[in-house]
């Protein structure tokens, strides 16, 4: 194969976004040679207990790609160790590891999509799956002058979800954000959506 | 989502989760345990516990979970290709050990009644050779988890 020793990756990182994780590294080139890959992590447990114990990644032990989807191995609120090591026939590089420790409490969340749709005088939302950690706080208001502000918490899965009998010829307007229990946060609200309801307003 | 061990208060563990890691490799483990006649967490331990008394016991088990059952069986645990299984439990118990050790420094009572019963467990689990003792520890967690569940709020 001409290559005496098999580099390490290098350029290790996580990108963590609505607690799904992937771990990416720089790719490690030998012209005309396909090099696999193998993911190991250790918890926090493993770390202070047994630090010698490495746990092979479910989908990436071996791989070809220069990334790996860790979301199934992050099974708890702790720091994660994580390294990798590069493979090409029986030539294997020293590991390379994440250089700061990942925990799932530094994942980005975003504003939940969602869609406002009414089902005659019915007021429905319908917002994005983003799986079981997620739950969805919705608040909607009636677009008037000191109109009060609803919320309403949906658990995952239930969609879409009624929110209130309308009137004809109001306006109503609706925002969503998330909250994921297992690390305690909430996303940022969405933007707000307001809708008009057809026909004429009722006489006072 | 939330235990709440009387006045003890852990967030940020997902009980489903742990069912899943426990069910993953239930078969394999509880198969492992010859010793039918003998039960660690049995009634005397774990029936009847009060609120207050709930976080005492739960700290002095999982504590004794995370410090010995775990780290003893780890070996097993590769022999029997369960160690993602394993790993999220004993990370999660470590989660709910460190989080309870905040809680407790803040409560002066001592619980004699919750060491009484803790002893109890630990007594049953030095009778056996250590191995048996491991193993059974190891296999009723599915008594340990039943039990934590009275105490999770969704």
């Amino acid at each position: 194969d001409g290559v005496a020793v098999l580099p390490a990756p290098q350029n290790l990182s996580v990108q963590s976004t609505n607690m799904k994780h992937v771990l990416t590294w720089s790719p490690v080139i030998v012209p005309e040679e396909i090099i696999h890959y193998s993911v190991e992590y250790q918890g926090e447990y493993e770390s202070l207990y047994m630090s010698h114990i490495w746990i092979p990644s479910s989908w990436c032990s071996p791989t070809q790609r220069p990334e790996c989807d860790i979301t199934e191995d992050i099974t708890a609120t702790v720091s994660y160790s994580l390294r990798v090591r590069a493979t090409l026939g029986s030539l294997t590089s020293a590991w390379s590891t994440l250089k700061h420790r990942f925990n799932q409490n530094s994942t980005i969340l975003t504003p939940p999509g969602m869609e406002i749709t009414m089902d005659g005088f019915h007021l429905l939302i319908k917002l994005e799956d983003l799986g079981p950690h997620f739950e969805f706080f919705v608040s909607y208001w009636r677009r008037e002058p000191g109109a009060k502000e609803h919320v309403k918490v949906v658990r995952p899965g239930v969609l879409p979800v009624y929110l209130e009998t309308v009137e004809p010829g109001a306006a109503y307007c609706v925002k969503a954000r998330t909250f994921v229990k297992a690390i305690g946060r909430h996303s940022a609200f969405s933007q707000t959506e307001c809708v008009k309801v057809q026909g004429e307003a009722l006489p006072l | 989502q939330e235990f709440q061990f009387g006045p003890c208060r852990v967030e940020g563990v997902v009980l489903q989760k742990l069912w899943q890691a426990f069910w993953a490799m239930k078969d394999i483990v509880q198969a492992q345990d010859n010793i039918t006649s003998v039960r660690l967490l049995r009634k005397e331990v774990l029936h009847n516990v009060s609120e207050t008394e709930s976080c005492h016991l739960i700290h002095a088990l999982l504590r004794f979970y995370v410090n010995t059952v775990f780290k003893l069986y780890h070996d097993k645990a590769a022999e029997f290709g369960v160690l993602k299984s394993f790993s999220a439990l004993a990370n999660n118990f470590f989660v709910i050990v460190s989080k309870l050790q905040a809680s407790q420094e803040k409560m002066f009572s001592t619980h004699e009644s919750a060491r009484r019963r803790f002893l109890l467990f630990y007594r049953a689990f030095k009778q056996l050779d250590r191995e048996s003792a491991v193993t059974k520890a190891f296999g009723e967690m599915d008594i340990l988890l039943s039990w934590m569940e009275k105490f999770y709020q969704l």
